[in-house]
């Protein structure tokens, strides 16, 4: 295995029946950087419990007055000491490469599974979870994966020490054989409480960061309003807490510190005494006592190792679950594979409402039921999550559903109420999968985004001109390419009018068969949401187009406009033949509320002297009462 | 080898906001030293006695084997383990107060750190917050703290724990013999050699280590977050391609630290070898030659052995503290931000909002507004139009007192909005926007803000006012229900109404609308017209108008166009006059 490898370009089947099996799958993959790092962590651990026997012997040859023989220790220091970092370098980079292996395996996984789960993750928990996963569960994954081979080279070690030490010294071998299983566990019990208190402290921190990003986000408020103090001192009181549960789980380390002193040192009070005993008697040399001291205190390495993958397991085991749990989750809708792969062409149907959108023609829909409108939209584009066991929609006459995902998202473009700007350049913002037939420029002048190139256009002058250090670029008035300025992410450092017009030049670039959209420009103002209006027939001329919207300004420019009322296509016509024979129509697109009667979008303080009857339910449809005569 | 050309924490935007300088920052670190100047003094003694504690050991050992080598019938064997419990005794409990101390002080300088660092940011001009966005604010406050928490919480500690103790250990083998020390020193060189070469490399690589390893997650991040526009647009194997390519660039990093490190560590092992070797040839020839016991060399070699855990510490927690010294500068470049502008004595005296011959621009060179000059008076409603770009909303937040005029003077009362402070004007003119922020926490904070005493009679009075009170009465907690991310989730209307009871508390004669409900669904705005005309109802309003609708309505129509005001008058007027508003209209109503 070599980290040039990495990332892999299959990562292979996990599996994933539950997070033990999961972990053991990825150990498998790496079988081969596992022996490597076993076999590396032995010599490692294996040269550094002979230093202390190199030690012995020099200490022996110096108070045996031989100094061929120091001469002979030293040399074996440094050769051992070659060996150690040899060991040491080829251990670590072996560990390391296990653990990219491991997280870098988990992380492509994760990001395959987000990919093919699409629009699926928005609607379940699972959002979140696989977030968490990527985040938090992957380091956790790989560290208890890479310290398998530590363990195991501790294991090997320690058994080899003991052996070695009942071979030379039975006397002292005895008691560190029973000492070190002993000394091996002793500090393990405290480590469930601990673990307990650092997941609260991180909880608490969690929560704090939380508040303080919260606070930060709404900062513009507060300043606008007031209520900073209040603020800070709620979250002075996060932060404090945050304090408090990292104090209370520091005691706790610091409980397994002390341990972790105590009980080898009571060992090593133990060897001392026993060992300076037998050296008086003549049963052993100075050297061997020096030897065994050192050993002793060589042997807390591969103890620490222990209790380092025991705490590995126990982060672990909920990490691995829940990443096993992510990655089992599947599509509930399947892929209908009765049409193979052709895209479909000729009219949009849908059987469950009526609303029939004519091929090449551009069609408005606007809902009575303003919730009903986003599902509807959804249906429209087949194999939607939502609307499991109704008809499918159809389009010339094929039904969506039985379609592959792809061919029928290919077939239908359903740009939904909410769509996300992906980070990156403007330029790979607008490469997406596309026909061909519409160029970037053209769908952003028929958005209407030349006020966002401009935005993005200053914007890079300003990082160049941060970058040099100077006034280069803009001095040179050298006109900036804003298809290579960067969004940020979800493009929030744009208005939600302009995240609004770019969303819409993307679904334009990709020149679908059919176009659904749903409140395209809901945040645009009047005047330029009637340029674009205009623009976006013109450039969808001969396409099949859908816009869910209730603004007049887009309605105008419809070639057939379908009233959708409680779920059901209830008229269709011209926008004006509709306002003029359809009171509710009028009353969705106008803006009266027939029940009342009353003009309730800014009333002006002198015209408002009784208050009007407010609605039980807000979205009360109003009922098919006469309509009030228009004051214009 | 050579690092990988591409830096995922290369800054892909520009700083908004200043970055400290060294001089700031050193102030900063003088600063807080000096308020736990009491707890660190705390941390270095106990660890000194722990330190010291876990010297006797080696001491008795040689001390022993002195009396064995030289044949001494009398050991005193009890008095040795005697003290040798005694210091373990002493090690154990300052061992534990040594690790208990570290930790407190970390978390109280990390706490001070955040807490200082909200207290800066909650004070920013709101001019400052509208040009800078929150976003450089959020990044530092989460990405900068969760690196300098590393730092507070372990290197700072540590590395003054390894400082102390190596230099006790230095000073302890000194003692015990003076040439032994000397002969552990020849290794040094090769240490301090190694060192520099690795510590000028590792900080940068572990930056961005930890940028590229972040970037792998935040794409996967971004495909769960877009997963309806992934699918819709059938992005799915461009984010696998993505994914895999944010992948390559961080292993690409990971491949170079550990290259660095594959240099670092036989330089450490062969310190450490080199210096023990050293000790052994040199302090034993001196104990065959008679100028040293071996009982001093014993004890000597042992010391020598011990310094490796504190000389790796050190090598360990260094560099953090490198990468946390770029994290603080960010921090507290937060200081360097210019104050809002001093409360002077400009007092208003009437509640005439007046704009005259107002230049404004956000560069220096280019002005957005050209010498707009706009009468707003009290209790009127003033409706903005014109096309995207043209100017409405720079002019909004000048009248809002946001920004102060490059050229010309908006006054309140006479008196310049620009020579008051973000408190004072605020309580004479709102500036309502898209954001409808809802704050974690409970509806009562929520509401709260805007009015810190208002009992929940006022509180209800103003949900009552916006029409919220239906789902606020439905609640079970009522005011204590919690909401936000992670909570009751307030649907976008219901956020708006909360926003708008926030006005109703605090009680502004004067708003400025910008694009208030344009964010949302239109379907959904219709319904709030009503909680918005209970705000309005009384006060002085200029409404940035998307919707004719509202400009309909309103006393005085504005239609700005390239930062200037094209058209001027009631909506009958402009109507009649034929121009691009008239046009405009027509289209809404479809009656051309």
């Amino acid at each position: 295995m070599s980290l040039r490898e990495i990332p892999y370009s299959d990562p292979g089947v996990p599996d994933t029946r539950s997070g033990f099996r999961f972990l053991m799958w990825l150990q498998r993959r790496q079988l081969r950087g596992q022996l490597v790092a076993t076999w590396w962590g032995t010599v490692f651990m294996a040269a550094i419990a002979a230093m202390p026997a190199a030690v012995g012997l020099a200490v022996q040859s110096v108070a045996d007055r031989s100094g061929k023989g120091l001469l002979g220790a030293a040399a074996l220091v440094l050769s051992l000491g070659a060996v150690v970092s040899a060991g040491d370098s080829l251990l670590h980079r072996a560990a390391v490469g296990n653990w990219i292996d491991a997280a870098a395996r988990v992380q492509q996984l994760l990001s395959r599974k987000a990919a093919e789960l699409g629009s699926v993750l928005t609607r379940r928990v699972a959002a979140g979870e696989v977030v968490a996963v990527s985040t938090g569960d992957v380091e956790k994954i790989g560290w208890f994966v890479e310290s398998l081979a530590r363990f195991f080279a501790a294991v090997l070690t320690s058994l080899g020490l003991i052996a070695a030490l009942m071979v030379y010294q039975p006397l002292l071998g005895l008691p560190v054989a029973v000492a070190v299983p002993v000394l091996a566990v002793a500090a393990l019990p405290l480590l469930p409480p601990a673990q307990k208190r650092a997941d609260e402290q991180r909880a608490k921190a969690g929560r704090a960061t939380e508040l303080a990003s919260d606070t930060v986000a709404g900062l513009r408020v507060l300043r606008g309003i007031g209520g900073e103090e209040l603020f800070l001192s709620r979250y002075r009181a996060a932060s404090q807490e945050v304090r408090t549960a990292a104090v209370r789980s520091a005691r706790m380390w610091s409980l397994i510190a002390a341990v972790q002193v105590a009980l080898p040192g009571l060992f090593l009070v133990f060897i001392v005494w026993y060992g300076a005993r037998l050296t008086a008697d003549g049963r052993i040399g100075v050297g061997e006592l020096v030897t065994c001291y050192g050993c002793m205190t060589y042997l807390l390495m591969p103890l620490r190792m222990f209790e380092e993958t025991a705490m590995a397991w126990t982060f672990s085991k909920a990490s691995a679950k829940r990443a096993a749990a992510v990655l089992a989750i599947r599509r509930t809708t399947e892929d209908g594979l009765s049409h193979a792969g052709a895209v479909p062409g000729g009219d949009l149907y849908d059987p469950s409402s009526g609303l029939l959108a004519p091929a090449g023609q551009f069609t408005a829909v606007v809902c009575g039921d303003p919730d009903a409108a986003g599902v509807l939209a959804d249906r429209l584009g087949g194999h939607s999550p939502d609307a499991a066991g109704e008809p499918s929609t159809r389009v010339g006459g094929v039904a969506l559903d039985e379609l592959p995902l792809e061919t029928a998202r290919r077939a239908v473009l359903v740009q939904d109420k909410d769509p996300v700007l992906l980070s990156g350049t403007l330029r790979e913002l607008l490469d997406v999968p596309s026909s061909g037939g519409v160029s970037a420029e053209r769908a952003l002048e028929a958005a209407q985004c030349g006020d966002v190139l401009s935005v993005l256009a200053q914007s890079l002058r300003t990082v160049a001109r941060r970058a040099d250090g100077q006034d280069r670029a803009a001095e040179n008035g050298e006109a900036a390419d804003p298809m290579a300025a960067r969004l940020t992410e979800r493009g929030r450092s744009l208005s939600g009018g302009q995240r609004q017009r770019l969303a819409l030049a993307r679904s334009l670039v990709a020149d679908p068969p059919v176009l659904v959209l749903d409140e395209p420009t809901s945040a645009v103002d009047a005047h330029t949401e009637a340029r674009i209006a205009q623009g976006l027939r013109r450039l969808r001329e001969g396409r099949t187009t859908v816009v869910l919207t209730s603004s007049p300004l887009l309605l105008d420019r419809a070639d057939r406009v379908v009233f959708v009322q409680d779920g059901a296509a209830v008229a269709a016509g011209g926008h004006r033949e509709l306002l003029g024979t359809d009171s509710r129509y009028r009353s969705v697109v106008t803006r009266y509320e027939p029940d009342d009667g009353a003009r309730t979008s800014a009333p002006r303080p002198s015209a408002s002297p009784s208050p009007s009857p407010s609605p039980s339910t807000p979205q009360a449809v109003p009922s098919a009462e006469p309509a009030i005569e228009e004051t214009v | 080898m050579k690092p990988p050309t591409f830096d995922p924490a290369a800054p892909q935007e520009a700083e908004k906001l200043p970055v400290g300088s060294a001089r700031t920052v050193r102030a900063y670190v003088r600063e807080l030293a000096r308020r736990h100047r009491r707890p660190f003094a705390v941390l270095v003694a106990v660890n000194a006695v722990a330190s010291i504690a876990s010297m006797v050991g080696p001491y008795v050992l040689g001390d022993l084997v002195q009396k064995l080598s030289e044949g001494a019938h009398e050991l005193h064997l009890e008095r040795c383990v005697g003290a040798f419990v005694v210091a373990l005794v002493l090690q154990t409990v300052f061992t534990r107060m040594t690790r208990l101390r570290g930790a407190m002080l970390g978390e109280q300088m990390l706490a001070d750190l955040r807490e200082d660092f909200l207290v800066r940011s909650v004070a920013l001009p709101p001019g400052v917050l509208e040009r800078a966005g929150t976003g450089d604010l959020l990044s530092r406050i989460t990405t900068d703290v969760d690196r300098l928490s590393n730092a507070m919480r372990e290197a700072v500690p540590q590395l003054s724990i390894a400082l102390v103790w190596a230099g006790l250990l230095l000073g302890a083998l000194t003692v015990t013999a003076p040439p032994l020390a000397s002969a552990a020193l020849v290794a040094a060189p090769v240490l301090v050699i190694g060192g520099r070469w690795y510590f000028r490399r590792a900080p940068r690589a572990y930056r961005s280590e930890a940028a590229g390893y972040a970037a792998v997650a935040s794409a996967l991040a971004e495909t769960v977050d877009a997963g309806r526009t992934v699918e819709a647009h059938r992005l799915g194997a461009r984010r696998v391609a993505l994914g895999d390519r944010r992948i390559a660039e961080w292993v690409a990093w990971e491949r170079y630290t550990l290259w660095l490190r594959m240099i670092l560590f036989p330089v450490v092992n062969a310190t450490h070898a080199i210096a023990l070797a050293s000790v052994l040839l040199i302090g034993g020839s001196m104990v065959i030659n008679g100028w040293l016991t071996v009982g001093e060399l014993t004890t000597g070699a042992l010391y020598v052995q011990m310094l490796v855990e504190p000389v790796n510490m050190i090598l360990r927690w260094y560099d953090e503290l490198q990468v946390a010294q770029v994290s603080l500068a960010r921090l507290v470049g937060v200081r360097e931000v210019p104050g809002a502008a001093q409360d002077g004595d400009e007092a208003p005296d009437g509640r005439t909002v007046l704009a005259d011959e107002v230049r404004f621009g956000y560069l220096e060179d280019t002005d957005v507004l050209h010498g707009v000059s706009l009468t707003v008076e009290p209790g009127t409603r003033v409706a903005l139009v014109g096309p995207s770009g043209a100017g409405k909303s720079t002019l909004g937040r000048l009248l809002a007192g946001i920004y102060a005029p490059r050229t010309g003077e908006v006054t309140l009362g006479g008196a310049a909005l620009a020579g008051m402070s973000a408190e004072r004007v605020r309580s004479h003119v709102a500036l309502v926007n898209q954001e409808h922020h809802v704050f974690v926490g409970t509806l009562r904070d929520n509401l709260l803000l805007a009015r810190t005493g208002a009992d929940d009679a006022e509180l209800w009075a103003a949900l009552r006012a916006v029409d919220a009170h239906p789902w606020a009465e439905a609640f079970e907690d009522g005011l204590d229900t919690e909401v936000g991310s992670g909570a009751v989730a307030l649907s976008p209307a219901q956020a708006q109404q909360v926003a708008l009871a926030r006005l109703v508390l605090a009680d502004p004669h004067t708003l400025v609308l910008d694009e208030a409900t344009s964010l949302l669904d239109p379907r959904a705005a219709r319904h709030l017209e009503r909680s918005l005309a209970g705000v309005l109802d009384g006060r002085t309003v200029v409404a940035i108008a998307h919707r004719l609708h509202t400009a309909h309505d309103a006393d005085v129509i504005a239609v700005v166009e390239d930062g200037r005001i094209v058209e001027l008058g009631s909506h009958h007027d402009l109507v009649a006059q034929e121009g691009a508003y008239a046009a405009l209209w027509h289209s809404w109503h479809g009656d051309r």
